[in-house]
């Protein structure tokens, strides 16, 4: 797989460049920050770009460097990498993309299986989250969500996997011949039905009930 | 992080310097937040930094363990392992000094990571506004301090934040008015004023804090 990489800790990124390279990946370049990585794209191409949330331009520059490689370079994956798995951080990953993206902690891909599976997995269009990130987000605040899922009728339910596969309202309506103001009313149920109050904004539910439904088909496998 | 329970009231009869040693009080608590943050990002930039970058470098390692000797690629992986247990130690560590998500991010985001950690369910209705590292750390750990007071099993705590002027007033909701000296520990050193309201097990304590 082709990678670029950008982190603004010289001793991080050499070594995540090694770990690259003996897992058998091209990295096109490795940088210290956000512009420099948007510099080398524009002239190499790759699979996935590796990004420290917290780098040049300060204060989270994987953030806005995301934001600008997504519009320049749509099917390009991204991993972003962080000292801290958050939920605010991931909410703000999600308003990036829902497909294709990556949330880990620096010291969770540490090994040539890992980090392949990851970058793998990305390449492939998934969301990848830091288990322990997406566990406290579906147990919370109490852990009955996942039976929850069990009570959805096989519509909302169908609505609900769309809404896992990344698609907008315009897109599930359009996948399930209904209109969109139909798909809003499935979502609305899916909130309550999963105990997802209006406390939080509705992209913050969305990915909530996205999760509560990634985590029980884990648990059907 | 001690202070008072509770600022002396303000009377006509008091000295005249009253006002003076306030204003001391508040550059003292403030100088304080800011060493608690400053302490935080350290640990970040330094030690944590420095752990994580092993990581993938004992990786590299495994990666030239011959495949007859599994004993060493699993101890190695073991080592990984526990670097990752140092590290969310470290976390704990940074996040009761000052929080990196109420730095970067501010009051809301922050109470609302905290929000997942707690049994209790709780509601935050915060805007995006900054009030500076100090006003923020403290209303923070005022919050953090009353739902660790809460006995398990309590129902829903709301929280909400808003500027009035030129005060920050916290407001809880559903929570003991007997935790108000938890609060007030926070806020009283920055000039806060804490009341309370309503029923022993479910009333409300509000705090304004100054924030100019």
């Amino acid at each position: 797989m082709r990678v670029a990489l950008a982190e603004d800790g010289a001793l991080f990124r050499e070594g995540l460049l090694m770990l690259l390279q003996a897992a058998g990946h091209e990295v096109v370049g490795s940088v210290a920050d956000g512009d420099a990585l948007v510099d080398l794209l524009a002239g190499e191409d790759a699979d996935v770009a590796i990004l420290d949330i917290r780098m040049p331009p300060e204060p989270d520059g994987g953030l806005v460097t995301a934001e600008r490689l997504r519009e320049l370079h749509p099917d390009m994956g991204l991993l972003f990498l962080s000292h801290y798995a958050e939920s605010h951080y991931l909410m703000r990953i999600l308003e990036i993309g829902t497909e294709a993206v990556g949330y880990r902690l620096k010291e969770k891909v540490g090994s040539v299986e890992v980090l392949t599976d990851t970058l793998g997995r990305i390449a492939a269009g998934e969301i990848v989250i830091e288990p322990v990130l997406a566990k406290r987000l579906v147990e919370r605040p109490r852990g009955d969500r996942k039976e929850a899922v069990d009570t959805l009728s096989p519509r909302e339910l169908d609505v609900l996997r769309l809404m896992a596969e990344g698609r907008s309202n315009n897109g599930i309506a359009a996948q399930l011949f209904v209109t969109p103001k139909a798909v809003e009313k499935h979502i609305a149920n899916i909130f309550s039905k999963l105990g997802l109050q209006e406390d939080g904004s509705e992209h913050h539910r969305r990915v909530l009930a996205v999760l509560t439904y990634l985590r029980s088909q884990q648990e059907r496998r | 992080m001690t202070s008072d329970p509770a600022p002396p009231a303000d009377g006509p009869t008091r000295a005249p310097d009253a006002a003076a040693d306030r204003r001391l009080t508040c550059r003292a608590e403030r100088e304080q937040w800011q060493r608690r943050l400053r302490l935080q990002r350290q640990l970040h930039d330094g030690a944590s930094l420095r752990i994580s970058a092993l990581v993938p470098q004992l990786g590299v390692v495994r990666t030239r363990v011959p495949d007859a000797q599994p004993d060493l690629d699993a101890s190695i992986e073991g080592l990984q392992d526990q670097l990752h247990t140092v590290l969310q130690e470290l976390r704990e560590i940074a996040r009761a000094i000052y929080p990196p998500v109420l730095d970067e991010a501010g009051l809301g985001p922050a109470l609302r990571d905290h929000a997942e950690h707690t049994d209790v369910v709780v509601r935050v209705d915060v805007g995006p506004e900054r009030f500076g590292p100090a006003v923020e750390g403290a209303a923070y750990f005022a919050v953090t301090g009353c739902l660790a007071a809460l006995p398990p099993g309590s129902p829903p705590v709301e929280v909400s934040a808003r500027r009035e002027g030129d005060a920050l007033v916290l407001v809880l909701s559903g929570v003991p008015p007997r935790s108000a000296p938890v609060v007030a520990d926070q806020v009283c050193g920055l000039g806060g004023e804490v009341t309370t309201g309503g029923a022993p097990e479910g009333g409300t304590i509000e705090a304004r804090i100054p924030c100019g």
